[in-house]
Order: structure tokens, then C-alpha cells, then sequence
């Protein structure tokens, strides 16, 4: 199904562009005020400002090298406790969409009054990478941005096996990726449409030379997938490998704290519940001849695994994070794409619909019934 | 080893399988002293974490009982509570943990027989694969 998108030019390179967006939709009052990242004063990093004049728009970098805090934690932080009485637009990375989006059907974020607009993400430079040498990667990331660079190895791991990078239930999107010196803007909703009519924007241009060439993109990105799945597998499959891997874990807790999926006020974890008496940890030492501190290394990521892994949507963030460099990232994602297709949902991808344990259906996941009835004694007569 | 007995969990609803053992209790039925029971409101209440904790406590085997399909107390537990089963099976297999160490069953309160056929089937799956080494003998 081909879509009509307004014909925009690069030429002036894809920031000014979507700066002029959103300066025009403030001018017009299509939208009250954005969010949008703006290069912190030390130049080591990226910080979300809200703002609503043109002024600060021309020092905001739409789209930023870095994602130092994933972008549903800010539309979080702004709407957890409801609307305010302004629209609010935003531009962000498509993890960032499709996490706000499974934000948005935990009830965690309200959408009603926010426009998302996303772009093609060419991935995003580990932080780690990024506060060290900040200018030769902002220099590296402009380049494969201006290159429609989708497989840059300077990016995160899980960037390079991301296959939504172009596809968000965002209200708008700006797509470029095989596109000469055009891009595209195309909207994904009615509250997009009303933008683009309001604005006069004319939506002529035919979008399937940029789909097919997401598409390619998306196949080579759906076979490294792939590929990190079957060598990440042997690391981190079982238990005992499991155990080799998270060894060096600090329980610093920082992949959750960053993970905008973890939305609880506070762990499980983290509480005093969680926490045991010196006789009953010194009786286990006793038992399993000893035991390694700090406690629930394995439990706390097998919990998270549980209890956010349906709604996972691999951007990362966990791995950027983690002072001793595990891979959480892809690990999480190996294991999300297991729980995810149980349900056949792929977190963030529909605007509409809920979470998979939020409903039911009463005749569902047979294979579940089979263990049920295996469960059963033979010639059990109940039906 | 041959006179080792398997701890099994039993999280069993209160208005369906908590109700079916009573039943088997006061019948005089017999089934295997192996489960320690915990009796909660719904099967939906359980949380895959509540499993998980059961096994790195030690425990051999868990079973978890509801309402049948479509005779929850609270309407629509057990199909929540179902849901949530197809979450944590994946996952025993991704820390490789037998997945037939985690039982599950429907059992009403009028099932006091089944529910003792149930607990002797389920000792016997779990005799069958041993004590619980994974969880336990880790750091």
C-alpha cells in the first residue's frame, strides 16, 4: 500500500529541516511548544528541553548523535500525572516512539496532547564512546547521517540489528533512506494529517521508493539479527552460562534505572523484601558452601525479564549503562524476541491494542493448553 | 538419593483449588505428602517471579492451580493467569531449568479426586527428574 508524503528538499541538510518544521508549527499553533534535544554546555552530551520559541529551536539538535535518556522518560516525566493544557510535539529515534508508545498503553505516559514525529534512524553512538571524543563522533554520526549510513559500525550493537528504525506508529515521519537529495514526510495518523493540512504542506510525493529501499535495509538488519542471536545464544543460554556472564556484576542496578520500560516506583529489588536476615544467608552459605554478594544477580534480571521483557523494545539503553560492559542489550532482546513471539506482538509497533497481559481471549495459546492437559491426570473426565 | 523426596510448591487458588483439596481432605483421599501449599486469592495473582524464587529457594517442583476456563471467581483470573504461563515457560527454558519442573492445573471445588490425581501425577514427573541442582548449587 503506497502512502503520499510531502516532498521536502535536503539541501539544506535534515536538522535545519525539521528545525523549520517545528518553527513553522509554533508559528502556526499547530502546537504550543516541543521537546526537543539541545547539546549541554560542556558538548559532552544531549539534554531534552521543553521550549517554545524559535530562538532556542535554532540551537536544538533534532536529531542528536547520542541518547543519553531515552526519550520516553522525558514524555514520562512530563505527563505521568496527566495533560497539561498545551500540545506538546517531539522528535525522536523510533525506539524512543515505540517505547513511549508501551508507556502509553501501561498508562505511564499520556499521549492525547503530544504529536511524535520520528525520523530514519542511522542508529545512535554509545554514550561511552560519545563523552570521550565528543567532536569526532558528532562529526562520524553526521557523516553516515548525511550519507544515509544505515550500517555504521560506530553505532551500538543493538542499533545494528534494529529493524524498526524506520517504523514507529509515530504521528509523522521524516524518511530519506535511499533518496537522492529528498526526503519525505509522511503522517502515520489523524492527528498527523490535521498537522500536515494545517500547515498547507501538499502531500504529492509517492512513498514507495523509500519503502523499498527500508525494506532492503531492513532484510540485511533482520539477518544480522540473526546472526547476534545464534553467537550471543552459547554466552548466555543455561544457567551456568548465565551465571559466567553476570559475574562480573556490580548490582549497581543502572540498566533498570535507565530502562524506560521499568516504570515501578519502586523494585522488587530494590526493597527491603527483597532483603535477608544474616542467620538465613550464613544457614545458605552453610548449605550451598557458599554464596556470592551482592545477592540476586541472576533473580534481578530474570525478574526484569518477567516483568518487562514483553514490552522490551531493544534500544539499548541497558547496555549504554552498565559500567562493567555486559551485553544486557542484546541479551534482553534475544530473550524479548522469544516472549514476544509467543504472543506474536512486537512491542511498539501498533499505536492501538494493549499490552499482552493486559487482555485475553478465552480460546488462545493452545500449546499452553497442551502442558495443561499434560499437567492432567490420564482419563480425567472433566470437560 | 533413593530415599530423597521431591519439595513441591503448590500455589493454589482459594475459591477453586484450595477448595478441591479441602475436599480431598475431609474425603479421606490420598495423595503424596510432597506439597506445601499457599493459598492466594487467584491463580491471576501469581507473578512469574514467585516461581522463580520458589525454585532458587530450593524448591523441586511447582504447581500452580486455578479455576477451570471460564469459572474464575473474579471472571477472568485464570485467563490472565494463563497468559502469564506462556511469559514464564520461555523464559525456564532460556535459564535452562526443566519446563516440567512448573506444573499447572484447573481443578474446581468439587474435584477432590482429581485434585489428589493431580498432586500424585505431578510428584511423580518431578520424582522422575530429580532434585533441584541448577538454582540451588549456584553462586
Amino acid at each position: 500500500m503506497t502512502k503520499k508524503g510531502v516532498k521536502i528538499s535536503l539541501e539544506k541538510g535534515l536538522q535545519n529541516q525539521i528545525r523549520d518544521f517545528f518553527k513553522k508549527g509554533l508559528e502556526k499553533g499547530v502546537f504550543d511548544a516541543v521537546i526537543l534535544p539541545v547539546r549541554v554546555p560542556g558538548k559532552d552530551s544531549y539534554a531534552w528541553i521543553l521550549m517554545n520559541n524559535a530562538k532556542l529551536i535554532d540551537q536544538a539538535n533534532p536529531v542528536p548523535p547520542v541518547m543519553p535518556v531515552q526519550g520516553a522518560k522525558a514524555l514520562k516525566a512530563l505527563t505521568r500525572k496527566g495533560n497539561g493544557i498545551i500540545n506538546v510535539a517531539t522528535i525522536m529515534r523510533s525506539c524512543e516512539i515505540r517505547a513511549a508508545i508501551e508507556l502509553s498503553k501501561l498508562n505511564q505516559v499520556n499521549l492525547e496532547k503530544i504529536t511524535l514525529v520520528s525520523y530514519d534512524c542511522p542508529g545512535a553512538v554509545p554514550m561511552k564512546g560519545y563523552n570521550r571524543i565528543p567532536e569526532e563522533m558528532e562529526k562520524s554520526f553526521q557523516n553516515a547521517l548525511a550519507g544515509k549510513d544505515f550500517a555504521n559500525d560506530k553505532m551500538k550493537e543493538v542499533c545494528g540489528i534494529c529493524v524498526d528504525f524506520a517504523n514507529s506508529p509515530a504521528d509523522l515521519h521524516f524518511g530519506f533512506a535511499g533518496m537522492e537529495n529528498d526526503g519525505i514526510l509522511f503522517s502515520n495518523s489523524d492527528k498527523g494529517t490535521a498537522i500536515l493540512d494545517t500547515l498547507k504542506m501538499k502531500c504529492s510525493e509517492d512513498d514507495s521508493q523509500w519503502k523499498n529501499s527500508v525494506n532492503i535495509i531492513k532484510e540485511q538488519k533482520s539477518k544480522n539479527r540473526i546472526e547476534v542471536y545464534k553467537s550471543i545464544q552459547p554466552e548466555v543460554e543455561g544457567l551456568d552460562n548465565l551465571q559466567t556472564t553476570f559475574a562480573k556484576c556490580i548490582g549497581c542496578h543502572n540498566c533498570q534505572s535507565v530502562c524506560p520500560i521499568c516504570y515501578c516506583r519502586q523494585c522488587y529489588f530494590d526493597s527491603s523484601a527483597s532483603k535477608q536476615t544474616a542467620d538465613y544467608l550464613q544457614d545458605k552459605a552453610k548449605n550451598r558452601g557458599g554464596i556470592g554478594f551482592p545477592r540476586d544477580k541472576i533473580m534481578f534480571q530474570v525478574g526484569r525479564m518477567a516483568h518487562m521483557s514483553l514490552s522490551c523494545v531493544s534500544c539499548g539503553q541497558c547496555m549504554d549503562a552498565c559500567p562493567v560492559d555486559i551485553p544486557v542489550a542484546k541479551i534482553f532482546s534475544y530473550v524479548a524476541a522469544k516472549t514476544q513471539d509467543t504472543f506474536e506482538y512486537h512491542a511498539g509497533t501498533t499505536a492501538d491494542g494493549a499490552v499482552p497481559l493486559k487482555v485475553y481471549k478465552q480460546d488462545e495459546l493452545n500449546k499452553i493448553h497442551e502442558l495443561i492437559k499434560n499437567a492432567e491426570p490420564q482419563g480425567s473426565q472433566h470437560e | 538419593m533413593s530415599d530423597w523426596q521431591p519439595k513441591i510448591l503448590a500455589i493454589l487458588c482459594n475459591w477453586c483449588s484450595y477448595a478441591g483439596a479441602d475436599l480431598a481432605g475431609v474425603s479421606r483421599l490420598q495423595y503424596p505428602p510432597n506439597i506445601r501449599v499457599v493459598r492466594i486469592p487467584c491463580s491471576g495473582r501469581v507473578d512469574p517471579l514467585f516461581i522463580m524464587k520458589a525454585f532458587q529457594t530450593g524448591y523441586d517442583g511447582v504447581l500452580v492451580s486455578g479455576c477451570h476456563p471460564g469459572d474464575c471467581h473474579y471472571l477472568s483470573g485464570n485467563y490472565f493467569a494463563r497468559r502469564k504461563f506462556a511469559v514464564i515457560k520461555p523464559l525456564m527454558e532460556f535459564i535452562g531449568l526443566e519446563p516440567d519442573r512448573l506444573q499447572f492445573s484447573w481443578v474446581s471445588a468439587g474435584e477432590g479426586e482429581r485434585f489428589s490425581e493431580v498432586v500424585t501425577k505431578v510428584t511423580k514427573d518431578i520424582q522422575k527428574i530429580g532434585p533441584i541442582t541448577k538454582m540451588v548449587k549456584g553462586v
